[in-house]
């Protein structure tokens, strides 16, 4: 499967999913006008990847410093997929990226590691500019 | 003289501590260019910090609303407008915006935001992981963000959501201009 890889823009992040190599990353700050058209396409290609994987340690970087609402609820959607892919077929470690003064993100890290058991939560506490 | 008045616009905009300004023509392009000139600004203060980002947060909610939700201007060709103001006073920030309504929607905006204020912490908190995990949200026409965007300034500001209708000369039965003002 083709890897994606879109390039930052003011208002939406680096998108690097390394399907060859299991690797997913995402940068940087997400409010773009439609949230849905930007991430939908990256689900679509994220559920197909994970069908089509099986038996892999599948690594996601999670380095956003800010999103808005919208994206957090198309966000929300990419940790379903990957926890349903993680209580079946692979082993999917979530490295989550935060700046420690940044409560907002290490909050919703909290959520994402509650609601999500199968995925391995990995918080790191880091300085993103 | 006439050039005195951008003197006494200045003081009087010190004085109410404003930051930044901006009136206009709303897009998605002018949101992501004030977004960056207020890190900017907030950057070179010393304010920086967490309550910064709760800043940046809500203004980029605030003004993506007012894009989303505001009618076209009457008569215009296809122009959607706003204003927002963002100020300190008193060690404490706040946000201005300001944005056309149409007024069959006044009540349902109202009840919206007494919803959101008569929540306590741990209620926007609770109706914001409930909101995220209601995938099904689509019976709501009028909703781009399934409610979390007041959520989500509920969870960031001090003080309850403010907000008022202002009618709008001409289109009295028509559109009215809402404003919002949150404290951080």
């Amino acid at each position: 499967m083709k890897d994606l890889y879109i390039a930052r823009t003011s208002d939406s992040p680096e998108v690097d999913f390394k399907y060859s190599l299991n690797q997913l990353n995402i940068t940087g700050e997400a409010f773009p006008e439609d949230a849905n058209m930007f991430f939908y396409p990256l689900l679509v290609g994220l559920e197909e990847y994970l069908k089509k994987t099986d038996n892999q340690d599948v690594e996601f970087n999670f380095r956003l410093t800010y999103f808005n609402s919208a994206s957090t609820k198309m966000l929300f959607n990419i940790f379903v997929l990957l926890n349903d892919s993680a209580s079946s077929s692979n082993r999917v470690v979530l490295n989550w990226h935060y700046d420690e003064d940044d409560d907002t993100i290490k909050d919703f890290g909290q959520d994402v590691y509650e609601d999500f058991p199968s995925i391995d939560y990995n918080p790191v506490v880091t300085f993103l500019a | 003289m006439e050039i005195d008045l951008f003197g006494s616009f200045q003081d009087d905009a010190d004085k109410k501590g404003i930051v930044f300004y901006y009136s206009g023509t709303l897009s998605q392009n002018a949101i992501a260019t004030m977004g960056d000139i207020l890190k900017q600004r907030l950057d070179n203060s010393d304010a920086k910090g967490a309550g910064t980002k709760k800043l940046f947060s809500s203004f980029i909610e605030m003004v993506q609303n007012a894009l989303h939700y505001s009618p076209l201007v009457p008569d215009s060709s296809f122009e959607k407008i706003g204003a927002v103001a963002v100020g300190k006073l008193d060690d404490h920030f706040y946000i201005f915006c300001g944005n056309l309504v149409d007024r069959k929607y006044i009540s349902r905006i109202t009840e919206k935001i007494e919803a959101v204020n008569n929540m306590s912490r741990d209620e926007v908190k609770q109706a914001y992981r409930t909101q995220l995990r209601n995938y099904h949200h689509s019976d709501d026409e009028v909703s781009k963000g399934a409610g979390l965007g007041l959520l989500t300034l509920a969870r960031d500001s001090i003080s309850p959501i403010e907000y008022s209708f202002k009618d709008v000369p001409g289109y009295d039965n028509e559109y009215s201009e809402l404003h919002l003002k949150t404290i951080f």
